[in-house]
């Protein structure tokens, strides 16, 4: 492509490069040919002719770092020639005196330090005294760009000859040639001198060129943030430093530089430099100093995330299995809890959000450091409430800043303790959720229960209880800031839900505890409103059924059993009727079940009075199907379910049971449509044959044949009144069944002519039907019914009355 | 083909949830059907089926309040017909003799209900019966102790392998029941 006189900024800068690439690769290629040829001097002026390039200043830093190591890379040629040349026996001295006449300033340094470091692998003079020259005289370079990388360069040089050696060895400082070699001290200063020679150039740059650049400017000073770091790095990786001598002679210098340097993307870049490259446990001996640093830097600096950054280094070092946790000299919370008060006075333009995210860190210090500090997260709460008071927030709305930051610090504790009993114990848990509106207070509710759901947490008190629901109040009951928009019903339904899977959590050991929870709950939810109790009510019914079973499993020990029972009855009835006066049909049909499965629940209890209790529970049950339950399949399905559990009940006495089983058979007879009068009858004659009452004291099995089959009989003419002769078959085949299973059971008032007679009904009339799916299924349906037959009269039971007789 | 059956869940009314246990070994892909005898009681629960596996069959159970559900179903699942029921109709609970009635009615191969909370599995004139019992241990007024359990069915040509998993002393025990079709 060719290049135009105006192009974009990007070719411009493409176009440069390429031509100082060019300039690069025929000097480098001299300067090669020359060293190969041992002439020296015009190597050295092809390297300098080379090293001129990085005298621009037309190049973008990315640019300029790209050419800065090709030339490096060429470079390196060079070196390896003069380490050679030392070794074949070159004073390395004359070189060095040498290169210092080369022209430009840039080119010259680059020489200097390029020969320097072969001058210190030759031992000819004091390393320490030439590392001290090299620093000071890259000072002649004040240029942002071409000095970051100068001294980025001479970094990089002295990478392995940098003295690291202990002060105790400092008495034999001379080494076998008589050469001072230095300390680690030495290196220190070396390090100090280059980084905050680089930290001011770096700043420097700042404030250079037009301010519509700013963002730019500011945009290239991040790319080349990591020469300046590199400092720091190259610190961290002395091994001649301790503790001590970090505290002493590292820490204190930077710090001062980065506070003094005033230069937030400095300051900013540079803390977290120190927290990322050096050790946790220097990190842990100098809290202080470093947190009081943070105070004072620029009001633009983010120090929120420059703690944060510090505490979860130190939390993750904390859980880390051999870091042996933080030593116990170190008072980690409360000195990080001062400071970040400190920070946050010190800075009045703090955001709200910032101050609580801060917040957040410290619980997020307390929780994994000290875990068993309940008090130390409740203190920080207690904190938090006091800041809300002083900046007198009393309503955090949600979607806001502040609002995410304190629902993510009061989410901290709940995730980390996975056992919401834990809450309870933070005083001031539960008075931060109400500076919340609607809104976040639900969903901070919801996150609470969901936790207990699902970490299965038992709550085990009527305290604890009363507790958490008040906690969670948003949910349970309507509020005064609720907003009049309808919600979404599946929503609504969801987090009803929730609270009503919360109730399956309460669980003590103590049936009378159990009691006092259950009564406590009830209160609660009691107050929820239509809405809400439809999905609350029924797990209170379920849990009290389960809590009488309970009293009477402990019937040995509790002499007052008996009344604590028909207490619990009487709280089902009154819990079960507050649902009908919602007055629903979901709801009626909801009660309806719920009082047959009391009935049955208090018949299996037998506490005193619970016949009574049985009766009025199937009568309330009666009574919903008769008032309220009009659509006629769910009048089926209600006498079918009565019917059912009467069937089941083995509580009542002759009389009650009778005039039950009485009305089950009226209710049967009234439905609507004819199939469902015919099952519902059948049905009927299942108690008339299993149903159980007590006579006596004794429980008698009804075994009533004359009256089952009365039952089978006004089936069978009920389902010759159907005028669907497919609906009428389907009815007699069913009805046929019945027959046999009753038969099979005993029932001498069945005899084969009976069964004879229906089955040569049904053979006679299925050939008149049409053939569709439907009838092939009754077609089936019988098959599979003469099938079983067959099966009894070829393997008969020998306790089963015989088929003798039947024809097929 | 691994079908899982299970019911009577009664999540929110009887319970908090399906054990931990459980939900970890129900895992999504790798069952293909899903027979759920009903009483899950809610749309959640139903979503949750739903995300273990695509095919999912529900009946009515006596507190489902989903009016769609329908109170039999029969699912034919490679040559097996399954029928599918609640139970709470089948009168009495849980009778041999009266569940097989309806499977002469459906004329399935495997009648699976569920009502009593119970597990069971038998053959009874050459066919099979599956109750799942409650995969969350719901509370029943028939039997206090109910042990949570739910199925999981390995159907072949013309054999069924049916594991069941129950939490037994707070862990999950696997029992096996085979069957052929005749």
């Amino acid at each position: 492509m060719p290049t135009t006189p105006l192009g974009s900024p990007t070719e411009e800068q493409e176009k440069l490069l390429i031509e100082s690439f060019d300039i690069v690769k025929q000097q480098a290629f001299q300067m090669k040919r020359c060293l190969d040829k041992n002439k020296l001097m015009d190597g050295l002026k092809h390297a300098s002719n080379m090293l001129n390039e990085l005298r621009t200043s037309v190049l973008s830093p990315k640019s300029y770092y790209e050419l800065y190591i090709k030339i490096i890379d060429e470079l390196r040629y060079l070196e390896e020639y003069l380490t050679d040349e030392f070794l074949k026996g070159r004073k390395v001295h004359d070189l060095y005196e040498l290169v210092q006449y080369a022209g430009n300033i840039v080119p010259r340094l680059y020489l200097l330090i390029t020969v320097g470091v072969v001058y210190i692998k030759s031992k000819e003079l004091s390393r320490r005294d030439i590392l001290k020259d090299l620093v000071e005289m890259c000072r002649g370079v004040q240029h942002p760009l071409r000095g970051l990388f100068l001294r980025n360069y001479l970094l990089q040089c002295v990478k392995n000859i940098l003295p690291d050696r202990q002060l105790e060895l400092e008495n034999s400082e001379n080494d076998e040639d008589g050469m001072e070699v230095g300390t680690v001290s030495d290196s220190i200063d070396f390090i100090h001198l280059n980084f905050s020679e680089m930290n001011k150039l770096w700043v420097r740059m700042q404030h250079q060129g037009h301010t519509r650049d700013k963002e730019r400017r500011e945009i290239e000073r991040r790319e080349l943030r990591i020469l300046v770091g590199t400092n720091l790095v190259r610190l961290s990786q002395l091994d001649g430093i301790d503790v001590e001598k970090y505290k002493q002679d590292i820490l204190t210098f930077i710090l001062e530089q980065i506070v003094s340097c005033r230069d937030a993307i400095a300051q900013e870049y540079l803390m977290e430099c120190i927290i990322q490259v050096f050790p946790d446990e220097y990190h842990l001996q100098t809290l202080n100093g470093f947190l009081r640093a943070c105070s004072d830097l620029s009001p633009s600096v983010n120090v929120k995330n420059i703690i944060i950054s510090l505490i979860n280094r130190l939390s993750v070092f904390a859980q880390k299995e051999n870091s042996g946790g933080i030593p116990d000299d170190i008072e980690l919370f409360d000195i990080f809890s001062s400071q970040i008060a400190n920070i946050t006075e010190n800075r009045a333009d703090m955001p709200a959000e910032d101050i609580i995210s801060l917040q957040a860190s410290l619980v997020t210090l307390a929780l994994t450091c000290y875990p068993d500090r309940i008090d130390y997260v409740d203190k920080v709460l207690g904190t938090t409430s006091e800041i809300f008071e002083k900046m007198n927030i009393e309503l955090i709305e949600s979607k806001s800043h502040v609002c995410r930051e304190l629902s993510r610090l009061l989410r901290l504790p709940v995730d980390n303790y996975k056992n919401i009993l834990k809450l309870l114990e933070l005083k001031h848990f539960a008075p931060l959720i109400d500076v919340f509106d609607y809104l976040a207070r639900k969903s901070l509710s919801l996150y609470i229960l969901t936790n207990a759901i699902d970490n299965e947490t038992k709550i085990g008190t009527a305290e604890q209880t009363d507790a958490i629901l008040t906690m969670a109040s948003t949910l349970i009951t309507d509020q005064p800031d609720e907003p009049s928009i309808n919600e979404d019903p599946d929503d609504f339904a969801e987090e009803q839900g929730v609270v009503a899977r919360f109730i399956h959590l309460l669980e003590a050991d103590e049936a009378d505890i159990q009691y006092l929870m259950l009564n406590t709950v009830r209160k609660h939810v009691g107050t929820g409103g239509v809405k809400r109790i439809r999905y609350t009510l029924p797990p209170i019914v379920f849990r009290l059924f389960d809590l009488a079973e309970k009293y009477k499993s402990v019937r040995e020990d509790d002499d007052k059993w008996e009344k604590k029972c028909s207490k619990i009855f009487q709280m089902c009835h009154q819990t079960i009727s507050v649902l009908i006066k919602a007055e629903t049909v979901e709801l009626a049909e909801l009660s309806l079940r719920l009082f047959l499965q009391g009935a049955v629940v208090a018949g299996n209890v037998r506490f005193d009075g619970y016949e009574t209790v049985a009766y009025e529970f199937l009568t309330q049950a009666f009574s919903i199907y008769e008032d309220d339950i009009c659509d006629s399949k769910k009048q089926f399905a209600a006498v079918t379910l009565i019917t059912a559990a009467l069937e089941k009940m083995t509580c009542f006495s002759t009389d009650n049971h009778e005039t039950l089983r009485t009305h089950c058979a009226q209710a049967a007879n009234k439905l609507l449509k004819k199939p469902d009068q015919a099952r519902a009858i059948v049905n009927v004659a299942n108690v008339f044959w299993n149903g159980k009452y007590i006579e006596d004291g004794r429980e008698v099995e009804m075994k009533d044949g004359k009256r089952v089959c009365e039952c089978l009989k006004k089936a069978l003419k009920i389902a010759n009144q159907c005028m669907d002769q497919a609906a009428q078959l389907q009815l007699f085949i069913e009805i046929l069944n019945q027959y046999l299973y009753f038969y099979e059971k005993g029932n001498d008032h069945i005899n084969i002519q009976v069964l004879n007679q229906l089955i040569g009904k049904i053979k006679d009339d299925l050939p008149n039907l049409d053939a569709t799916d439907e009838t092939e299924l009754i077609r089936t349906h019988f098959e599979n019914t003469i099938e079983h037959l067959r099966n009894r009269i070829e393997n008969p039971e020998t306790d089963e009355p015989s088929y003798t007789g039947i024809v097929l | 083909m691994l079908v899982l059956v299970l019911g009577d869940l009664h999540i929110p009314h009887r319970s908090g949830g399906l054990p931990a246990k459980f939900k970890r070994l129900l895992v999504p892909g790798k069952i293909q059907h899903i027979l759920c005898t009903g009483n899950l009681c809610t749309r959640e629960t139903y979503d949750y089926l739903k995300s273990l596996a695509n095919d999912v069959h529900v009946v009515k159970g006596d507190f489902d309040e989903v009016s769609t559900y329908p109170e039999q179903k029969v699912v034919t699942v490679g040559q097996f017909r399954i029928g599918l029921c609640h139970g709470h109709q089948i009168i009495p609970w849980g009778d041999m003799e009266s569940l097989a009635i309806v499977q002469r009615q459906l004329d399935v191969d495997i009648l699976i209900t569920g009502h009593t909370h119970k597990f069971e599995a038998f053959e009874h004139e050459n066919k099979f019966f599956i109750n799942p019992g409650s995969a969350t241990g719901a509370y029943n007024t028939l039997d206090r102790d109910v042990i949570p359990s739910f199925v999981l069915l390995d159907i072949q040509k013309t054999t069924i392998v049916a594991y069941v998993y129950k939490i037994r002393d707070d862990d999950v025990v696997v029992e096996k029941v085979e069957y052929k079709k005749p």
